[in-house]
């Protein structure tokens, strides 16, 4: 039987009083890739950032489960520690931060153990090896100058260290070369078989690398149309008016 | 004329808006109090004893001099490690003048501590052409003590500056710095990091001169305030009549973390010449929500994510240095205080 890492049971979500979310429902297991596709202001992004727990969205009904669990007692960071990931679509910029500092601390506080020394750095390079990666990254600040395609890898960094349960990938291929978004698919795909993955984009190029098994078209914050790869091609090529009928 | 002759400044001038004279005085402003020595100790380096020389029109300076304390001179030229000097104040007035002459590259540290009422420290210095100074002021007294504090540097022609500041002692502290740029091709990159908490009152003058042309000089001040701290940075940068080709830059930016914490920035220019770049900016605000959001997204608790974002703040005042050994010192130095700060 597969293992369910998030359940999302009719859920209603606002900012600032105005709805975004309108009733989504979404089953995400272990091992599976589900992408949702949809119009700028949909609630892609929306969905991502309130089941991390965001303090700014007020879910007005409906539920989350990870792991069978209700989200709504748990913190940003104990979610965090639960095993959730959100890869951020503008990650924040933290001045005089170092990445090597920040990513230490931040393995430290997921994991039952805290990672020591040697182990650690060996563990470190193999992740930036593979996503190809300068070991001079780790001393420049978080985001700090960091270009697009930087801030993107870095969030990638971080997904493989903290090998989450369920990931949460908001637009991480926009303003992504061909390269970079060829190596950042290499670190989805890497996690993405002992996970649960979201992948939130506008494009189908991204999925050209990572195979989704589940593409979802999401509307006025309504899932209206679930299929599997062919339907994020389906939507590249007519874009989502036919699809308005049945939000 | 001698400090019992001057008037005490008003509040309107620049200098004295935030914290007047009476506050700062050990005493009285109408008393002059004979004060013990501040120590100072350097490793491996002789001191010689001087007779303090100062501007008599400049009633805090006029004050550390007639004042009395201990008066010392370090002559440096080139050295490849860096020299340490310890200043100590105890007692209950305690004043010191410290003269640095500086040939060569040289990096030096003060360490200033100790647990007097109240302490008054001089720091002047010349900075020979093309010598290359990394200068870093700790203050680290009891947080019961006063400062008053004033530097006087002069910069000769291509000589390089980088002055900074860690100020976490000290209950109320007056800083009244002033660099001036005095050689074409000079150039000073200062950084201020204040640490506010409790009631501390801590209010920093930054003044600086370009005399010349093909100047340049880059403040950053950064200053985090908790409890019911006040922190306080008035800027004057003056750019002569002919000193065409300067570049000045100052950033104040403060970090509030509470309600009842109060932060001011108040950059001043006096621009004479007419092919300049002068830029200033101030930014006064709470922790960004977004950092916030992000850090605890990565697992730190909200304390966690909080004493990174602050950490990381200060420690960033330092990056528009150019010494490496000064900057990794200075940080060194602001880490185990923060790490002490959060023990408590």
């Amino acid at each position: 039987m597969s293992e369910e890492m998030l359940r999302v049971e009719n859920l209603h979500v606002s900012v600032d009083n105005t709805p975004i979310l309108k009733g989504l429902n979404i089953t995400i297991n272990r091992g599976e890739i589900h992408a949702i596709m949809g119009r700028n202001g949909a609630g892609k992004s929306t969905l991502a950032n309130v089941v991390m727990g965001h303090p700014a969205y007020e879910i007005t009904s409906g539920e989350i489960y990870f792991h069978g669990q209700p989200l709504d007692e748990l913190a940003v960071f104990e979610r965090a520690r639960a095993g959730m990931f959100l890869s951020f679509q503008y990650p924040a910029v933290i001045p005089g931060v170092q990445v090597g500092t920040f990513l230490k601390k931040s393995v430290a506080s997921v994991r039952d153990e805290p990672p020591k020394g040697r182990a650690f750095r060996k563990e470190l390079n193999e992740a930036m090896g593979k996503l190809e990666m300068d070991k001079s990254f780790l001393s420049r600040y978080v985001n700090d100058g960091f270009s697009g395609g930087e801030k993107k890898r870095l969030e990638i960094l971080q997904m493989l260290l903290l090998k989450p349960k369920l990931a949460l990938l908001d637009e991480t291929d926009s303003g992504l070369d061909i390269d970079a978004l060829r190596i950042v698919s290499k670190g989805i795909n890497e996690i993405a078989p002992e996970a649960g993955c979201l992948i939130i984009t506008h494009y189908q190029r991204l999925l050209d690398h990572v195979k989704p098994h589940y593409v979802h078209a999401l509307i006025d914050g309504t899932i209206v149309k679930t299929g599997g790869p062919e339907l994020a091609l389906e939507l590249e090529e007519r874009g989502y008016d036919w699809l308005d009928a049945a939000a | 004329m001698n400090y019992l002759q001057m008037a005490v400044p008003p509040r309107s001038a620049h200098l004295w808006r935030y914290t007047p004279w009476h506050r700062i005085h050990p005493t009285k402003p109408e008393e002059l109090p004979q004060a013990d020595s501040v120590s100072f100790e350097v490793e491996g380096f002789e001191l010689s004893s001087m007779t303090p020389e100062s501007d008599a029109s400049e009633i805090a300076r006029a004050f550390l001099k007639e004042a009395g304390g201990s008066s010392s001179r370090l002559a440096v030229k080139g050295t490849g490690e860096t020299i340490h000097i310890k200043a100590r104040a105890s007692g209950h007035v305690a004043v010191g003048h410290l003269e640095l002459d500086i040939k060569g590259d040289v990096t030096i540290l003060l360490h200033l501590s100790g647990d007097a009422g109240w302490c008054g420290i001089h720091l002047s210095g010349r900075i020979h052409p093309n010598s290359n100074l990394g200068f870093g002021f700790i203050n680290e007294l009891d947080q019961t003590t006063k400062l008053l504090r004033c530097d006087d540097w002069l910069l000769e022609r291509d000589a390089s500056f980088d002055h900074a500041t860690l100020s976490v002692g000290g209950f109320n502290c007056k800083s009244d710095l002033r660099c001036t740029l005095n050689g074409t091709g000079s150039s000073i990159r200062q950084s201020v990091t204040a640490h506010g908490q409790g009631a501390r009152h801590d209010d920093h003058h930054i003044e600086i001169h370009h005399l010349h042309g093909n100047t340049n000089s880059n403040l950053v001040t950064n200053a985090a305030c908790a409890g019911s701290s006040h922190f306080v940075a008035t800027g004057l940068l003056t750019i002569a009549e002919g000193a065409d080709g300067t570049d000045a830059g100052q950033v104040f930016r403060n970090l509030l973390l509470s309600e009842k914490a109060r932060a001011e920035a108040i950059p001043e220019l006096e621009v004479l010449a007419d092919d300049v770049s002068a830029a200033h900016g101030a930014a006064s605000a709470p922790i960004d929500p977004a950092q916030l959001h992000y850090l605890m997204s990565r697992g730190l608790s909200p304390e966690e994510s909080e004493s990174m974002i602050v950490n990381g703040f200060l420690i960033d005042a330092f990056s528009n240095l150019k010494d490496e050994s000064l900057i990794e010192q200075m940080r060194t130095r602001l880490t185990v205080h923060l790490e002490c700060e959060l023990k408590r």
